[in-house]
């Protein structure tokens, strides 16, 4: 025979676990503000975009957008196929992009370690010093542009004065027009952005523990073993996840070479977002720019998968 | 009051999450609405217009302290509000949004030769009688102006604001100087007088370029094309012409000013319009082609101030005695400012437009916006016993605007403006590293031209 008090003991217990569970269930609804604002400013203009990117969607029909003739493929064929006069191919842009951003990453790394080195140990002033550091990072990028760009100025400008009083090159030589426009760009980069190397690699540097160091002098390692041996690999994560944001955010920089050339830019010069802008709202062929912006946007998850199999990664070994 | 974790668990937060949610974003949504709507009897303006960066204050003071106090004080029960846009890029970028979206400013301020776009968006009132008899008829304003209102006088959409015809400006002390008593009438007597200037060894030159401005060099190829007697598209916007010996020959000369004649500087090469002005400013340059009143704010605040004049460009071609068949005396686009009210503008806020519109280009207010800018009142009767419109200086650009000529009525014309800027980017590209060939000129064009092409319709 079934013991009724027992049953009913089980019962309640199911009941209150039940209601347990029910109480510390987090309250997922309290994210839908966050859902809802993502959908309308992330999810919605996206597919916009990719709807955007199978019409021909132009000054004739931007005020009935959702009646733009359909093209199909055509702008994504015309985005690799077709030549520009206006600056350079979006094919070209792509090269140009990569270029930028891979040769300013590389350029910055360096110089941003040796900064945070230099800061990371005690010294009269070193807060004055780190404060210096971060001035070309928080300067407005467009002062920065501008600066540059007077800078580079033929003839007058601070550069070629320089290098023609160094006997290096012609006081002539164009820096914002023809080949040179690019490692002008390049160089205007490099000073605005290696202090995020720095940042990232100075918080790094803290988490280092110096019984590490203090253990390999003790066993006649020299500074430089230690930081081959001790720094770097411990540097490794926070490093390669600096290496991937920097070279994404290079490859959408938009506004540097926006003021330091203006549009349309030299074709050397012309970065894949600049060349959406100038195809989309300037010659305001749309549906070609909403297809060269989803190919720049399948370009970026290839790094931007490693960043997120990185940060996986951290968790797991946190 | 229990701890935060308590209080995320009551239960009456978890049975009601939808009702919460929808309540909150009704509320936050409803913001906007509630401040913006104002009473029933008010009506609210809004009107964009362009940044004025020579003296932005002044134009600040004008809006707020004069034009909006007065116009709302003849016009009870409407409200205006203004915005500006500081470049013809946010000008673009803003007016594509608006169309796109259907809502955004009920005046828009647009240059003329934006108008041609923003009719091809079919997103913008075309006026009719009644319109142009509230504004105060078609007959007040100078008649090229309203050439570039529209593809013809039944189809309108802009109405004019301000005018900015383009002249030469020239730096009298460097003409008198080089022994020049007049400015040139020719473009053969201009190449000569600019070779008089030049002096390269003080940093002198006849003229100056600015191949990597968006705008000024299809301004000065156009001119120059349209006295050889061609123009950038066909009469009937079918076909791009930029092909055309005409056309060829003009941006050759252009870029000849360097290559050929030395009258300007390797260094202009890499100029936009802010580079040549400054240039202008120092005093290193003697004739500055195609620039308009706004530039005289900043010259008299410049080394050249007191020392420089505008003259009408030259209008027969290098070389000739005369202009070839079929040329015109070109001296300036129609350019200048309209007013356009786009369709989502309804009801009384679209009678509050006009309203806007008629009190803007009356004579009193004309005076008053050519105070601040510098640009030309539209309407003719402002001239009238007006001192400072009447000044030899003034009366240059007003015998330019009896020569302007406007640019085709096509709505590609955005795209052909940014097409062509890049043609003279390039060539400048390779001037500047020395691989230019004077066929490029031909090449780029031609390449240009077909580009031009695929987009018209």
């Amino acid at each position: 025979m079934v013991d009724q008090s027992n049953v009913s003991i089980s019962a309640q217990s199911i009941s209150v676990r039940r209601d347990r569970r029910k109480r510390n269930r987090p309250p997922y609804w309290m994210i839908a503000p966050a859902v809802f604002l993502l959908a309308v400013i992330v999810a919605a203009p996206f597919l916009v975009s990719i709807y955007t990117s199978f019409t021909s969607l132009n000054q004739y029909s931007i005020g009935n957008w959702l009646h733009a003739p359909f093209v199909g493929l055509k702008n994504y064929i015309s985005a690799f196929t077709q030549g520009s006069a206006i600056g350079a191919s979006a094919l070209q842009s792509l090269w140009v992009s990569v270029a930028f951003s891979l040769l300013t990453t590389l350029c910055i790394t360096p110089i941003g370690i040796v900064a945070a080195l230099l800061v990371n140990t005690p010294f009269r002033g070193r807060s004055w010093v780190r404060a210096l550091f971060l001035i070309p990072y928080v300067m407005p990028v467009f002062v920065n542009a501008i600066t540059w760009r007077l800078l580079f100025m033929n003839g007058w400008g601070l550069v070629d004065k320089v290098l023609a009083w160094l006997h290096l090159a012609s006081v002539n030589t164009f820096w914002l027009i023809g080949p040179n426009s690019f490692w002008a760009m390049v160089i205007a980069d490099v000073w605005s952005s290696w202090p995020f190397i720095y940042l990232m690699v100075l918080a790094g540097l803290q988490g280092i523990p110096n019984d590490l160091y203090e253990s390999a002098y003790m066993d006649g390692a020299t500074q430089v073993r230690c930081f081959f041996s001790i720094t770097l690999p411990s540097l490794r994560p926070i490093l390669s996840l600096a290496l991937l944001l920097s070279t994404l955010n290079h490859f959408n920089n938009f506004t540097l070479p926006f003021i330091m050339f203006g549009t349309p830019p030299s074709p050397q010069a012309d970065v894949l977002p600049l060349n959406v802008y100038v195809t989309s709202f300037q010659t305001f062929n749309f549906g070609l720019g909403a297809a060269m912006s989803l190919i720049t946007l399948v370009l970026m998850m290839i790094p931007a998968y490693f960043y997120i199999r990185m940060l996986r990664l951290g968790e797991a070994t946190t | 009051m229990g701890s935060p974790k308590k209080w995320l668990n009551k239960k009456w937060l978890n049975k009601k999450p939808l009702l919460v949610s929808a309540a909150v974003l009704t509320a936050t949504a409803g913001i906007p609405f509630a401040v913006y709507a104002g009473t029933p009897s008010t009506v609210t303006l809004s009107v964009y217009i362009g940044y004025d960066a020579n003296n932005p204050q002044a134009q600040a003071n004008l809006y707020n302290k004069t034009l909006i106090p007065l116009f709302e004080k003849e016009n009870p029960g409407i409200k205006v509000t203004w915005s500006y846009y500081s470049s013809s890029t946010q000008e673009n970028t803003e007016l594509q949004t608006a169309v796109a979206t259907h809502q955004g400013p009920n005046v828009f301020e647009l240059g003329t030769t934006f108008i041609p776009t923003a009719y091809a968006t079919k997103s913008f009132h075309v006026l009719s009688a009644a319109d142009w008899k509230a504004i105060g008829g078609k007959a007040k304003f100078f008649g090229p102006q309203l050439t570039m209102s529209g593809p013809n006088p039944n189809n309108y959409i802009g109405v004019p604001e301000m005018m900015l015809p383009f002249a030469m400006v020239y730096n009298t002390k460097l003409l008198k100087a080089a022994g020049i008593s007049k400015p040139p009438t020719t473009w053969t007597q201009f190449v000569n007088d600019a070779k008089k200037m030049t002096n390269a060894s003080k940093g002198q030159w006849g003229t100056v370029i600015d191949p990597e401005d968006s705008y000024d060099p299809w301004k000065i190829v156009w001119a120059y094309s349209k006295q050889l007697g061609s123009d950038f598209l066909s009469p009937n916007l079918k076909k791009a012409t930029l092909d055309s010996p005409q056309v060829v020959n003009a941006m050759t000369f252009w870029f000849d000013w360097l290559t050929k004649y030395k009258i300007v500087a390797a260094n202009d090469l890499t100029y936009k319009n802010s580079d040549a002005l400054q240039q202008f400013e120092n005093g290193h340059i003697g004739m500055w082609v195609f620039q308009g009143p706004s530039l005289i704010p900043s010259l008299n605040q410049s080394a050249v101030k007191g020392e420089y004049a505008f003259a009408p460009l030259p209008t027969v071609p290098y070389g000739m005695t005369s202009r070839p068949k079929g040329g015109t005396p070109t001296q300036t686009i129609v350019s200048g400012q309209d007013l356009a009210i786009p369709s989502y503008t309804t009801g009384a806020t679209y009678q509050a437009a006009l309203k806007w519109i008629k009190f803007i280009t009356d004579p009193k207010q004309q005076q008053e916006l050519f105070n601040v800018y510098g640009d030309l009142p539209v309407n003719q009767q402002a001239y009238k016993g007006d001192a400072a419109l009447n000044t030899p200086m003034m009366k240059a650009f007003v015998q330019s605007e009896e020569h302007a000529s406007p640019t085709p009525f096509s709505g590609d014309w955005g795209n052909l403006e940014t097409i062509f800027a890049g043609v003279t980017n390039k060539l400048a590209d390779e001037l500047a590293t020395n691989t230019f060939k004077p066929a490029d000129i031909a090449s780029q064009l031609q390449a240009a031209n077909a580009q031009v092409q695929q987009s018209l319709q």
